[in-house]
């Protein structure tokens, strides 16, 4: 039963490492061992491994300037939901709201929509005069803000009433009015939960495609998994392709890892008293 | 004047609690107006267009991709909580390496579906690709399965199977932590009092830890077909020739410059996915009633 299971664990490994690994080898392959021609079969190691489609991409400016696009978009989406979530998080979290169940339906209504339903009207909207005159960087913030806001909300509730209402109510004693109490007294203790909240906006942002791809369909200015897909429509060497996807998952793959532990120790944190 | 008395006493109200209502106003404002926004769209071009959606059913297109989506969604979804299943009996119970066996099976999780399914095409190239060489033989160490290179997705049924397994690849950790929660759930008193009763450890997990995770089986269910109904980057990628409702609405949008009908879709969309949860929710209920009643 236990070698079963190990068997068992092994073969799942495999097949999650598989793809990730074949990714990578690609990215540091050679010519030789991407275009055989059918003479040979794929070496599963590259003959000659070499770092030169990273070196290829990193003069490239439209890469570059793709990999910009995508991290402002992904601020604009972090800045934005956090400034529209966090106060109603606050709300939701402190004060008695008759009907507060119907809200909170409210504000997750929109998620019911699958995007690709939602992103046709999305995209008549803000792709018609007067928003189509902003930046499509704001555009698409925009439209990622519409899927982080009802998260951050949730994340954000959770955060304030982890922290004692005390606080609060002795800052109301010395005379501090609610908004100064908010902002001076509440957010700084907030903001590590908080940043939790960003981070996932943040990477929502990083992976999103449907609402990048149809808001920016016809722009030049697009985020990178836009540009990915726009890169396949030339055929490109499975080097060149592995690479761009390379580097899009490197950093959503570590701050899965560091977010991952963080959770866990904020579980066990509290559990013994 | 009561009327009057009303209003002041709502004025007030609404003076005292101006701060709330200003925190609690502008996220507020901004999900609801997109959700009204959308609907109002959706509503007005489905029964506006040349083809109101009432009529969808005689366009062929539709009925496709209707058909399509349906096998996706009815094949996926098992496929997804077998899965998810499998890899949280593998992590449930803890052993050495445990947490890392977990933050690895979290992997794929992190990986845009845009990326797996661009990965998952690389792998199937044809003719000369990493899995047909391997069907080939052309390595030493596997057997020879085929004779000639497979063209996945030069076929609807392969391709279409391609996108249902990337799809399962890329969200196994989801279903995997929901299930992990229920089988955590369940007390370890009443495996002690199975296996003292000379339960076996197939008839424990049959009548033991089936019945007291059908309720997370039943989440499952009801999330993962709303999700495979509404797919669209990996059919988008892996079979491009043969839409399901969602690539349909993306061509309808783009190719053929069709908002309108591309709405239609859409709305289609929306009442299908209402409709199974309603039909997944009802049977819910009622394995919850026959399970009581045991």
């Amino acid at each position: 039963m236990k070698v079963l299971k190990f068997v068992l664990i092994g073969v799942v490994l495999f097949f999650i490492i598989f793809p990730l690994f074949m990714m990578t080898k690609y990215s540091i392959s050679d010519r030789e061992s991407i275009v055989t021609g059918g003479e040979y079969p794929e070496p599963f190691l590259p003959f000659k491994p070499t770092l030169e489609m990273f070196g290829a991409l990193w003069s490239r400016s439209d890469f570059l300037k793709a990999g910009l696009t995508s991290l402002w978009v992904g601020l604009f989406a972090v800045a934005f939901s956090l400034l529209l979530g966090a106060p109603t998080a606050y709300a939701l979290a402190r004060f008695k709201i008759p009907g507060v169940a119907i809200l909170l339906f409210l504000l997750l209504s929109v998620r019911l929509f699958p995007d690709i339903s939602a992103v046709i009207p999305v995209a008549e909207l803000l792709l018609s005069r007067p928003f189509s005159l902003l930046p499509p960087v704001v555009l698409v913030g925009l439209a990622h803000t519409l899927l982080a806001l009802p998260y951050t909300v949730y994340i954000a509730k959770g955060v304030f009433e982890s922290i004692p209402k005390d606080l609060e109510e002795q800052a109301f004693v010395l005379g501090a009015a609610k908004s100064r109490t908010f902002f001076k007294i509440l957010t700084p203790l907030a903001l590590p939960g908080l940043g939790a909240a960003a981070i996932y906006t943040f990477f929502l942002s990083w992976n999103e495609f449907i609402f990048a791809y149809f808001l920016t369909f016809q722009g030049t200015e697009t985020t990178l998994p836009v540009y990915l897909l726009r890169i396949l429509s030339w055929s490109p060497q499975k080097n060149f392709i592995s690479a761009i996807s390379l580097l899009i998952c490197i950093p959503v793959i570590i701050f899965t890892f560091l977010v991952q532990r963080y959770m866990r120790e904020g579980l066990t944190a509290g559990a013994v008293k | 004047m009561p009327g009057s008395i009303k209003i002041s006493s709502l004025l007030s109200r609404l003076k005292s609690n101006f701060f709330t209502i200003g925190f609690f106003i502008p996220a507020f404002l901004y999900l609801f107006s997109f959700f009204v926004i959308i609907l109002i769209f959706l509503l007005k071009f489905s029964f506006s267009g040349d083809i109101p959606l009432v009529h969808l059913l005689s366009v062929d297109e539709f009925k496709a991709a209707l058909w399509r989506s349906f096998w996706f969604m009815g094949i996926g979804t098992p496929l997804q909580l077998v899965v998810g299943l499998l890899l949280a009996l593998l992590i449930q119970q803890s052993y050495k390496g445990v947490g890392m066996v977990r933050s690895l099976f979290m992997i794929p999780i992190a990986i845009p579906a845009l990326v797996t399914a661009i990965i998952i095409d690389l792998l199937f190239s044809y003719p000369f690709g990493p899995i047909n060489d391997l069907l080939l033989g052309r390595h030493g160490f596997f057997p020879q399965i085929i004779t000639l290179p497979v063209n996945w997705s030069g076929s609807e049924f392969l391709s279409l199977v391609l996108a249902v397994l990337g799809k399962t690849w890329r969200d196994m950790p989801i279903s995997m932590l929901i299930l992990l929660a229920g089988l955590q759930s369940i007390e370890l008193e009443q495996y002690e009092a199975a296996k003292t009763m000379g339960a076996r450890s197939w008839q424990q997990f049959k009548y033991l830890t089936l019945p007291l995770l059908t309720p997370a089986i039943l989440t499952i269910l009801i999330l993962r077909s709303i999700e495979n109904w509404k797919e669209f980057v990996f059919p988008f990628v892996l079979a491009p020739a043969y839409p399901l409702l969602g690539v349909l609405i993306e061509r309808l949008y783009h190719v053929e410059q069709n908002p309108a009908l591309a709405a239609s879709v859409a709305l289609a969309l929306v009442i299908l996915i209402a409709l199974t949860t309603l039909v997944f929710t009802s049977i819910a209920k009622m394995v919850r009633e026959y399970l009581v009643k045991v």
